[in-house]
């Protein structure tokens, strides 16, 4: 009947890709987690509190550093954004005062890269931060979001509809507030745009957020065994 | 047991994830007497205008009415004052020794935090040398101290050089012990929580070991396992129930403990 609006199996301009993680891959890093939303995967392992080099040393609160590693290929300058965009969500979330004069380290591995590695690489961090035991504030979670050539919105754009994208929007949202954690929009947007991209990214966390829960109580749940319900 | 209480299964058990709030319910003891509720928060939890706030996943736990805090799991140790860790020394550095204890910050050992030790009597410890010993100062703007005496009795106590062995690195929830943290009442929770706890004598894992093998135990919190036994074989067996139990089920704890004295048996028998 109608033409086919998405480039995969997905019916619907709102609809997300599957998403799923696990946890506790790596053996040496402390906390470990690979996250999936379709076939963009990311592998996240968080070192810390650590060791600081003199030269990043905060003499009231722990350094935050994060490592953004493309699929392929060097680091350039969009992978460096990527790392800033990250860490500085990340930072407000984390109760860095509690671990003065440490480190505390992010390295993100993108596995494979099909759309929205962004808000997968941020979600994957947030997770790697729960598995490792360092104290968070609150559960950031990112959604990505793109407007094609005739303004239709699109959820958890793939690789290919991100091709005729006019704009992307990321936004991170947090589990204890309304208000957006931060947002990242490229392209040429309207006003009304803007905020429909804001209200759908709103409406899609609540997903990411279920999904963070069902993870980090099932870790739970297996550690504890039967005492954890009791 | 001064943490053993009343503790309310249902609104003191439960798994929470950063950022969940929980609800201050005074219970009656409370309710019944005047003034401001008191709470004692623990690890993982943060006062934010008269709720608490979980910043760690975990389970909440509660005991004496009024202490909280979040029993989860991790690799990392952040050092805490009192705690039993094994560490090893680094350097030498005049009055003092560095010692690794696996944290964000080397600890200090004095050379006078030993029993008998005098300025002129002082503990020949190498580089590389592996000591059993207490944190005696642990503050996040401070670096570590350690010493290797009872405080109380200025014995040595169990703290000191440890030599031969082998250290292997566990989970720190399996080397922490819980068992003050039950009620009396609550025996059957104590006795699957023991399952975690290396640190206390009647363990599972310890006592089901020690029918088949005679063997020498040091715990760190700092989720260090030193083991002695006087064969190697005996050794790698403990070794590898160790590292085996970490993180399984309760139940499967004997069925893991049997096939490794099995291999064992196998062992001995061959050579």
């Amino acid at each position: 009947m109608s033409a086919r609006i998405r480039s995969d199996q997905r019916k619907l301009p709102s609809e997300m890709r599957p998403f799923y993680c696990s946890s506790a891959l790596l053996s040496r890093s402390d906390g470990s987690v690979r996250f999936k939303s379709g076939d963009s995967s990311v592998l996240c392992s968080v070192f810390g509190p650590m060791e600081v080099k003199i030269r990043d040393e905060k003499l009231d609160k722990a350094t935050v550093e994060v490592v953004f590693k493309a699929a392929a290929g060097n680091s350039t300058t969009k992978e460096r954004l990527y790392e800033r965009v990250i860490r500085e969500t990340l930072e407000a979330s984390i109760l860095t005062a509690l671990h003065p004069r440490s480190a505390i380290r992010i390295t993100l591995q993108v596995l494979t890269d099909d759309g929205g590695i962004l808000s997968t690489a941020l979600n994957a961090a947030t997770l790697a931060l729960v598995d490792a035991g360092i104290a968070l504030r609150s559960l950031p979670a990112g959604v990505t979001c793109m407007i094609d050539q005739e303004g239709v919105l699109l959820l958890d754009p793939t690789i290919l509809e991100l091709e005729a994208a006019r704009s992307t929007h990321m936004f991170v949202f947090d589990n204890i507030s309304d208000g957006a954690l931060s947002n990242i929009s490229t392209g040429s947007f309207s006003m009304d745009e803007y905020t429909s991209c804001y209200d759908t990214c709103f409406s899609a966390v609540a997903a990411v957020q279920q999904l963070f829960r069902s993870s980090v109580e099932g870790k739970v749940r297996r550690e504890h065994g039967p005492e954890a319900d009791a | 047991m001064a943490l053993a209480g009343q503790s309310q299964p249902n609104a003191a058990r439960k798994i929470l994830i950063p950022g969940d709030r929980i609800p201050l319910v005074p219970d009656a003891a409370h309710q019944s007497k005047e003034g401001p509720l008191k709470v004692r928060v623990g690890p993982g939890l943060q006062q934010e205008q008269g709720d608490l706030v979980a910043v760690k996943a975990g389970v909440l736990k509660q005991a004496g009415g009024s202490k909280y805090w979040m029993d989860g799991s991790q690799k990392r140790y952040v050092p805490a004052a009192s705690d039993p860790v094994l560490g090893t020394v680094t350097a030498r550095q005049g009055e003092s020794f560095r010692v690794d204890i696996g944290s964000a910050h080397p600890a200090a050992l004095s050379i006078l935090a030993f029993e008998g030790a005098t300025r002129r009597n002082r503990p020949n410890l190498d580089v590389g040398s592996l000591v059993y010993c207490r944190l005696s100062v642990a503050n996040k703007d401070m670096e570590p101290e350690l010493e290797c005496v009872d405080p109380a009795t200025g014995k040595a106590g169990g703290y000191g050089e440890l030599k031969g062995g082998f250290v292997v690195k566990c989970s720190l929830r399996m080397a922490r012990g819980y068992v003050n943290a039950c009620s009396p009442w609550n025996r059957r929770l104590v006795l699957i929580t023991l399952n975690y706890s290396l640190l206390n004598p009647k363990n599972p894992i310890v006592t089901i070991l020690a029918e088949s093998i005679s063997f020498e135990l040091a715990v760190g919190l700092n989720g260090r396992v030193w083991i002695n036994a006087k064969s190697c074989a005996e050794v790698i067996a403990v070794a590898k129930v160790i590292q085996a139990c970490d993180g399984a089920a309760a139940s499967d704890i004997n069925k893991l403990i049997n096939h490794e004295l099995r291999r064992l048996e196998d062992a001995m028998d061959t050579s």
